[in-house]
């Protein structure tokens, strides 16, 4: 049982990476609230109103927005967690596989997003190498960039997240998983067995964490549904950069609105996440601190 | 539930260098064998072998007649507690118990209770409900002893499993282990580095010296009758006199000394335990006399060494026997205690 104290200074420790959080995170969202309820105008005096909010309830794009945001950010996840989970957990049964993995993993996460998709676009779009490769006329091949399913743009999340998870994961596995392993596989389990008793309850926790950062992420990014998504409807973050260029100084308001949705969702599914890890920390008796 | 265990002509090499040089050793069923060692002598592979957690270069592991070789360590019945207790934390005590009852298909309530009874055998019903997190080193070890019984082992296999509890908890221990043993008769196969375990825990002991068992046999008969000088050097023995055996006596710088079994004539290396060895006066039916070079506490006991003219020779004396540093004493070496190896260079030269 962790004393008082120690938690203590585990907080005083946490003070250097969170105050700069906390001030930029906490400078945007008061400009972005006070901008979007009228009380920061760019020009005039300041006039509470709810006008953009309203004009956003009202309008079709936010709502399309919010679907195809919430969409792609779900598919994603689910993906990325698919595949980083499922090549953590296999890469862990070989030295050589782990290492490989691990290199492998380490090299796609600081690859830039915008490079992910450029890359992903040359490779999926129908006159590019996947088309190319296959032989397909470029009206055969289904619309994967800029088509109504946002597969590319999915894809590239997937791609780039699933590396994420899987390090997260070979990093909480590493510690003494292997034992464990042996251990059970002495008891009479079965790599089967192992796999659903053993090292995917270990693994949940530290999968539950990735997939809530990776759903936060995607459903704040710009750039990879701007270049390799269709113009209409246009996920939150690409809606709010339009609106916040119009030239009708009036859509900031909107804009901002939107932001502060996007923001919001992103927070809540933060939280749904804590409160999830939570309750994996109360199931498998470890404290969360 | 226990099977007799036998190990033939295991070799295990690690990058060319052999660690297991043919190691052969047998565990009669409800018996058990500790495995005795220095560190890095490979007693932990040995386990690991039986327990198909490594794979041999050569050599056979047999329990209740079946061939393990070559099977996954989930087909063997090779339960096995480490000196870490491995518990699974995200499982409570109660479910770490009944994880091999589950994972062998029981359903969950009927595991449940089959854990419990496990868990009262090691005396820990009350903790059921805990996490492992939540439990003392020597309550850890509990739970993995119960969860491997649990399993219906064939075999037993405890690999140093209570060398990382304080002292008092490890005697605890060896109780609870006899209790069990006494309870579930399992085969056990202890490794051990710590001669006293080994002595107060197995029915017989096997010393693994250069990747072989040097010798195995009831601890006593280790202890007073080795088989080699190397035997009698790792079981802490101190007194070595070289000379050569003539006409049943042993003969040296200490003169000509009886022995109680016939040995055969040529060069010999006398061995008496310390702890046997009587400090007497001077001169009176003394075997050997010297001066007291140094006293040694050994917890109640003190070790004194007298330089003799066949070289140093030590006696372990009670509290308060033992003579000043300088004083001249006499040791008697009682003949029964008296036993002969072969020299190094002699055991060399065979081969």
């Amino acid at each position: 049982m962790p004393a008082r104290s120690p938690s203590r200074r585990a907080l005083l420790l946490l003070l250097p990476a969170a105050v700069p959080t906390v001030a930029v995170l906490g400078a945007a969202l008061t400009v972005a609230v006070l901008q979007s309820t009228g009380l920061m105008p760019v020009v005039g005096e300041p006039d509470p109103t709810t006008a953009g909010y309203r004009a956003l309830a009202g309008d079709r794009a936010l709502l399309d927005g919010l679907r195809v945001s919430l969409g792609i950010a779900a598919a994603s996840t689910l993906l990325a967690l698919a595949v980083g989970l499922g090549t953590a957990l296999l890469a862990r049964t070989t030295r050589l596989g782990g290492r490989l993995l691990r290199a492998a993993a380490a090299a796609t996460v600081p690859v830039p997003h915008l490079v992910g998709a450029a890359a992903i676009g040359l490779l999926l779009a129908d006159s590019g190498l996947a088309a190319r490769a296959l032989a397909v006329e470029p009206g055969d091949f289904p619309p994967l960039v800029g088509g109504p399913w946002w597969v590319a743009v999915v894809a590239e999340y997937a791609w780039k997240e699933s590396a994420f998870v899987a390090l997260v994961v070979l990093a909480a596995l590493a510690a003494g998983e292997r034992e464990l392993d042996e251990a059970a596989a002495t008891l009479g389990a079965g790599p089967w067995q192992r796999l659903r008793r053993v090292a995917l309850p270990l693994a949940a926790p530290s999968a539950v964490a990735a997939g809530g950062v990776t759903f936060a992420y995607v459903l704040g990014s710009y750039d990879v549904a701007w270049l390799l998504g269709r113009s209409y409807p246009e996920p939150l973050p690409v809606l709010a950069f339009r609106l916040w260029t119009d030239v009708d100084l009036a859509r900031r308001e909107q804009a901002l609105a939107v932001a502060v949705v996007t923001t919001a969702l992103a927070l809540a599914s933060l939280l749904a996440t804590a409160a999830l890890l939570a309750r994996t920390a109360r199931a498998t008796g470890r404290t969360a601190t | 539930m226990s099977a007799e265990l036998v190990v033939r002509g295991l070799v295990r090499r690690f990058g060319g260098t052999p660690v297991l040089d043919g190691v052969d050793l047998a565990v009669p069923a409800g018996e058990c064998v500790a495995l005795l060692g220095p560190s890095g002598s490979g007693k932990s592979t040995v386990l690991r072998l039986v327990a198909g957690l490594d794979t041999p270069d050569a050599g056979r592991v047999h329990a209740g007649g079946r061939d393990l070789t070559g099977l996954p360590p989930e087909r063997r019945g090779t339960a096995m507690v480490g000196q870490r207790p491995r518990l699974f934390p995200h499982l409570s005590v109660l479910d770490n118990v009944a994880f091999p009852l589950a994972v062998a298909g029981r359903r969950r309530r009927e595991a449940r209770a089959q854990a419990a009874g496990h868990l009262a055998l090691v005396g820990l019903a009350d903790l059921a409900a805990r996490r492992p997190a939540t439990l003392s080193g020597g309550q850890e070890q509990r739970v993995a002893l119960a969860r491997a019984l649990a399993a219906s082992p064939a075999v037993l296999l405890l690999d140093e499993p209570f060398s990382a509890l304080d002292p008092g908890v490890r005697e605890e221990m060896h109780r609870l282990l006899a209790d069990l043993r006494a309870a579930v008769a399992p085969t056990v196969l202890l490794v051990t580095h710590d001669r006293q375990e080994a002595t107060v825990v197995a029915d017989t002991v096997a010393v693994l010296l250069d990747g072989r068992i040097a010798q195995a046999g009831p601890a006593e008969e280790l202890h007073t009758r080795p088989a080699t000088l190397a035997v009698s050097r790792f079981l802490g023995g101190a007194n070595e006199v070289p000379g050569r055996v003539e006409g049943g006596a042993h003969v040296s710088a200490l003169g000509r000394l009886a022995l109680p079994v016939p040995v055969a004539a040529g060069p010999g290396v006398l061995v008496v335990r310390q702890e046997a060895v009587a400090v007497t006066g001077p001169g009176d039916d003394a075997d050997a006399t010297g001066t007291v070079t140094r006293v040694t506490p050994r917890g109640a006991r003190r070790r004194v060494e007298v330089a003799t003219p066949a070289g140093p020779l030590s006696a372990e004396v009670g509290p308060g026997l033992a003579p000043a540093p300088g004083s001249a004493v006499g040791l008697v070496l009682p003949v029964a205690q008296r036993w002969v190896v072969p020299c190094p260079d002699a055991q060399r030269a065979e081969g």
